[in-house]
């Protein structure tokens, strides 16, 4: 080809001798286009092979989030054998219920056929840690009664909602034989009577936890509420998801949040249908009634767990409807508005905390930077209020809560709250987004909640779900919504969380605390690092001391954040897009440490501000 | 409902006349075009090799495809065996959990794109089938397979292709490829949807189609382009060809080039030319000749008017002649000189004949009354030959348009052969017409004609047979004569005859001088005498 190509841009003027005057020039021609030929067939030739070279393509990388669609496992039923003795059976059908293809109708074939039990799609399970095999406690040549017993760890009601109850359970299962000789189950213990018995790993195969979002009272931010979905068929998933939704929020938020949907909305049609990356959901006419860009927040928040929907569609009573000022056709990202965390927390924010002399300082530098001057602060565990106008804290023995305003200058800390109890603490302040500081006041198996509205004495919380225990740290999610704790149960510090319902008249209950996790052991500080995670400093089952976690609110295992040495950690802050800070004591020296790159979580940790007690104002 | 039965009818009529005719055409032009047979022979063979060459590639790439699938495939069946090794060994406690593990770490290197799907099976655990990821079903794993791994050792694996079906879409399975292998303890299986290969082979099946008859248009199209320009100079030299023939002798081809057809075209001209010449010294030759012969009795009648004087002078004294071998010799002179004379008037009438000089002097008659006249005229000669004339004349009149001098010798020509050659048996004369011709049929029924003499019949100075004695004294040039006088009508004369039959002389002329003759109103083979092969001669005027 190299050869070829200057012989064809040459070869004509060059070889073709001056044409013999009246002579034919015609078959002159012929080399040449002889050569074009040959040049295009070798061009051919070099096109159909697979490329050997060529340019970079680039592509942008992949966001690996866990999605509520990602690929599943599933546990294939067995039939009841003939041979099969009354414990096989019950075996057989304990194992058989975890399936749910084709509504549970494996499971079906071991009870009798007079034995009605229809789990349906969201059935109630129970949940148990370990089961023992069943036992055979009497038999007759007609009957038996079996029966398993186990260690429950909780249950999941039939809407979704998982509440944490240890317990020994003994259950019992009564089987005939019908008259081919076959055992079968004639009767389902109490509890199963439209529900499932699952173990812990029957539940973390068969149900995936999904979040459903609902406004909280300031009608803007919205709340994410963890459920428990059966996978059944990744194709209906999003149905079921959505019917969720319009069913409303579950037991835990109820009265908490509120839905956008009006009653008496369900999905028509088919449900979601999904095609290329975009979903329509159709609903009932009675949806017309509501707003529907109130709904639309509440569906793309929903929409957005799965990777498939890119964009989507709503239809009310089979009309397509668009938000004011939106395309029909939305983005699942459009309402960033009402996302749970706020909407411009995208912004890197300054983080805040003690500096060597003891002013309050800005942390952006490996020096801080104090925004205060005057007088040095007897300040500890800071927290600075979401419109940076003030800021609170604790004394350095934790009995009194302190306020400063303005941030600039020399204010002077005045104190809010004093115990008035022996050995009384305060935890750490923590302000709500809307304004509200909130703080508990503890002891020994005691505990009182307080909280604050600006310009008004602090009032103490009527209901509080904990006041039997003690609270080493109360955080206030950024919806305003939901509370996390630190709370010890019976010596073990636990990670739980609440919510927080305010009735017509103002009435506050904060209460419904339900355990997070069981992996980590002793908590010792925690913050919300965004509405489905908290930064938890704490031990697990090997570490020798605190270490930081991230521990998603839905109950799914917690990862470790960052590696290398942190001395001794004691504080932990974050905020969404912004590094997580640790304050840490090494070699009798506070610091604060920062991982090198904040993005990435296994990043090693730099421990070389000079600060205490870091902190974020939102 | 008739109406339309009819219409239906009518249409189903139009489409097969159409059809008919395509085809007739089709067939027709498949008849007479080389281009159209040797397009069509190259579509048909460029299609066959074409489709054989396109089922082979296709082979060739499925099964380049599945190959290396199949690899693939069993590549990672190897590393999930051995992780499953790893992880599980042969006693998993606690085994639900950790078996679903380790499907999770199995499923997740095959991407979120879901390049395969995982089933795993606990041989030891009684209550349940098996683990699936996603919605698998377990009857996408065929029995076959099982069978074939359980009874197969620890550690082998086999493959076959089947079809997986899903929970949620029972109504669409699609093909795909399973690899299984086996532990101590667990069977693991891998199967691979072949959506995609089977998107790529039907793109390369569909490419290929299209190249396929991109390529058979473009044979077919070169074939027509080379069989044109074969073709084109052939239909060149035919229609040269036809012109030399029509007597155009001057049509020559036009040489273009210096290849075969050059060739060909200049072979043709040089042959043109050849023959323009032979056939012009033909031409002078005869012309000299008819002008020898025209020329030679007119130079005889000279003299012979004097011979004739002369000998009818003697003839008239022959009985003074006291001798009688001279009176004898006087007689022979006379009558060998009245042949001689009317052998020099058929010379001279045919010599007009041959130089185009006969003209038609037409008139209307009734075909009749010359029939009538002519067989009086012959009616003593045939009495004296014991012969009968019969006629069948029609009852209305036969006019038509013709020269009567020569119809009439026409006539007389036939019916002195028909007495002379007529064996004392009757003679049959029929006259018909219809509306464009008129007939006169002149049946006898002598020895005959043998095979072929029915067009001998009318060569110049031809006879039956050499040795018969010559009654008539014919001058062997009456027949030729009669058929250039039809001829110059537009008429024909044809002969018929059969050995031991007799023979049948038919004249057939248009009502009109001129008109062209389409057909006789009187069979040329007589009715019952004609068997299955008569032996006649057509010989049309026009030809």
């Amino acid at each position: 080809m190299t050869a070829g190509t200057p012989d064809h841009t040459l070869g004509p003027p060059r070889r073709a001798p001056a044409p013999r005057p009246g002579g034919p020039s015609g078959p002159r021609r012929i080399p040449p286009a002889l050569l074009v030929f040959a040049v295009l067939t070798l061009c051919v030739a070099g096109c159909a092979n697979v490329p050997g070279g060529g340019r970079v393509v680039s592509g942008k990388p992949v966001e690996r989030a866990e999605q509520v669609d990602d690929p599943y496992v599933r546990l294939i039923p067995v039939r009841p054998r003939p041979e099969w003795g009354p414990e096989e059976i019950v075996s057989g059908f304990l194992a058989a219920s975890a399936s749910f293809d084709d509504d549970h109708k494996v499971a079906r074939e071991f009870l009798a056929a007079q034995t009605s039990w229809r789990p349906g799609l969201r059935p109630s399970v129970t949940v148990m840690r370990n089961r023992e095999a069943p036992r055979v406690v009497k038999q007759t040549a007609t009957q038996a009664v079996v029966k398993v017993v186990g260690d429950q760890l909780g249950t999941i009601a039939s809407d979704g909602q998982y509440r944490a109850a240890a317990e020994h359970i003994e259950v019992s299962f009564q089987l005939g034989r019908t008259p081919q000789g076959l055992w079968r189950v004639t009767g389902l213990p109490d509890d199963e009577r439209a529900g499932l018995l699952l173990t812990q790993v029957d539940v973390e195969r068969a149900l995936r936890p999904v979040n459903l979002y609902f406004f909280a009272p300031d009608q803007r931010t919205l709340v994410p509420n963890g459920i428990f979905l059966p996978v059944v068929n990744r194709r209906d998933l999003p149905s079921q998801l959505v019917r969720a939704l319009l069913n409303g929020p579950t037991s835990w938020l109820y009265g908490a949040v509120k839905s956008a949907f009006p009653p008496g909305t369900h999905l028509s049609g088919e449900g979601v249908e999904i095609s290329k990356d975009i979903a329509t959901v159709d609903l009932s006419k009675e949806a017309g009634t509501g707003s529907v860009e109130r709904m639309s927040a509440q569906l793309s928040w929903t929409l957005r767990q799965f990777s498939e929907i890119k964009r989507w569609r709503l239809r009310i009573g089979g009309e397509a409807v668009a938000p004011k000022d939106m395309n029909v056709t939305q983005d699942v990202r459009a309402w960033e508005v009402n996302a749970p965390d706020g909407h411009e927390e995208q912004v890197t924010q300054s983080a805040y905390g003690i500096g060597g002399s003891g002013f309050l300082s800005t942390l952006d530098g490996r020096v801080p930077q104090p925004v205060t001057t005057g007088n040095a602060w007897r300040l500890s565990r800071p927290a600075v209020a979401p419109d940076y106008q003030e800021v609170a804290g604790l004394t350095s023995k934790g009995d009194q809560v302190l306020t400063a305003a303005p941030l600039t200058g020399s204010p002077t800390p005045k104190p809010l709250l004093a115990s008035s109890r022996r050995g009384g603490r305060f935890t750490p302040p923590s302000w709500g987004r809307d304004g509200l500081l909130w703080t508990v006041e503890t002891a020994k198996d005691k505990s009182w909640l307080w909280v604050r509205q600006r310009g008004r004495p602090p009032a103490r919380v009527s209901h509080w779900g904990l006041s039997g225990r003690e609270v080493m740290a109360f955080r206030v999610a950024r919806d305003g919504v939901r509370a996390a704790v630190i709370v010890d149960v019976d010596g073990e510090p636990q990670v739980q969380i609440g919510r927080i319902v305010r009735d017509a008249r103002g009435a506050v209950d904060v209460g419904s605390f339900l355990p997070v996790s069981s992996e980590l052991l002793r908590a010792r500080d925690l913050v919300w690092r965004d509405y489905g995670t908290l930064a938890v400093l704490g031990q697990k089952d090997s570490d020798t001391q605190a270490l930081p976690y991230l521990m998603p609110v839905s109950g799914s295992a917690i990862t470790s954040l960052g590696v290398g040495s942190l001395g001794e950690p004691r504080t932990i802050t974050a905020a969404p897009g912004s590094p997580v800070l640790i304050g840490t004591r090494a070699s009798n020296r506070n610091l604060v440490c920062k991982q090198r790159s904040p993005r990435d979580q296994f990043s090693e940790w730099a421990c070389d501000i000079p600060a205490t007690d870091p902190t974020y104002a939102r | 409902m008739n109406a339309v039965k009819r219409l239906a009818r009518r249409g189903l009529g139009t489409l097969r006349r159409a059809v008919r005719g395509v085809s007739r055409r089709g067939y027709q032009r498949w008849r007479r075009s080389i281009q159209v047979r040797i397009v069509t022979w190259t579509l048909c063979i460029s299609v066959i090799v074409v489709a054989i060459l396109g089922v082979f590639l296709m082979q060739q790439v499925s099964s380049a495809l599945m190959d290396g699938k199949v690899k693939a495939a069993r590549l990672q069946l190897d590393e999930g065996l051995a992780q499953v090794q790893r992880d599980l060994g042969n006693s998993p406690e606690d085994g639900g959990g950790r078996l679903d593990a380790v499907v999770n770490r199995l499923k997740a290197r095959s991407g979120p794109s879901g390049l395969y799907e995982v089933y795993i099976r606990d041989t030891s655990d009684r209550f349940s089938g098996g683990r699936a990821t996603n919605e698998l079903r377990e009857e996408s794993v065929p029995r076959r397979l099982r069978e074939e791994l359980r009874h197969a050792p620890t550690g082998s694996r086999s493959y076959t292709f089947g079809k997986l079906s899903y929970v949620g879409r029972e109504s669409r399975s699609e093909r795909g490829l399973i690899v299984g292998g086996k532990t101590a303890q667990f069977e693991l299986y891998y199967l691979f949807p072949l959506e995609q290969e089977q998107r790529t082979l039907t793109n390369v099946a569909r490419s290929l189609a299209g190249v396929g008859v991109v390529l058979v248009l473009l044979l077919a199209a070169i074939a027509s382009l080379v069989t044109r320009q074969v073709v084109i100079p052939v239909r060149l030299a035919a229609q040269g060809a036809q012109r030399l023939a029509a007597g155009r002798l001057e049509e020559r081809m036009r040489v273009r080039g210096e290849d075969d057809l050059a060739r060909l075209a200049r072979s043709f001209n040089d042959m043109a030319a050849n023959l323009q010449d032979k056939i012009g010294e033909l031409e002078d030759l005869s012309q000299v000749q008819r002008q020898f012969v025209s020329d030679v009795s007119h130079e005889l009648r000279t003299p012979l008017t004097t011979i004739r004087i002369a000998a009818d002078m003697l003839y008239e004294n022959r009985d003074t002649f006291d001798d009688p071998a001279v009176r004898r010799s006087a007689e022979l002179l006379q009558s060998q000189l009245e042949r001689f004379e009317s052998l020099l008037g058929d010379l001279l009438e045919i010599s007009r004949h041959d130089a185009g000089a006969a003209t038609l002097d037409a008139e209307s008659l009734d075909m009749r009354d010359l029939v009538l006249r002519t067989v009086g005229d012959i009616q003593g000669l045939a009495e004296r030959k014991g012969s009968r004339v019969v006629l069948q004349l029609p009852g209305e009149p036969c006019m038509a348009e013709v020269d009567r001098r020569r119809v009439e010798r026409i006539l007389r020509n036939l019916l002195v052969n028909a007495v002379e050659h007529g064996e004392g048996e009757d003679i049959v004369v029929s006259v018909a017409a219809d509306r464009d011709a008129v007939a006169v049929a002149v049946r006898d029924h002598g020895v005959g004609l043998k095979p072929g003499e029915g067009q001998m019949v009318f060569d110049r100075f031809w006879r039956a047979d050499p040795a018969r004695a010559r009654t008539t004294g014919g001058t062997g040039l009456g027949l030729s004569i009669s058929r250039e006088d039809a001829q110059l009508h537009g008429g024909w004369l044809q002969a018929w005859g059969e050995p031991g039959a007799g023979s049948q002389f038919r004249l057939s002329l248009p009502r009109v001088a001129g008109a062209e003759l389409r057909g006789s109103p009187l069979p040329l083979v007589p009715p019952g005498a004609g068997d299955a092969r008569p032996l006649f001669a057509e010989l049309e005027a026009g030809e």
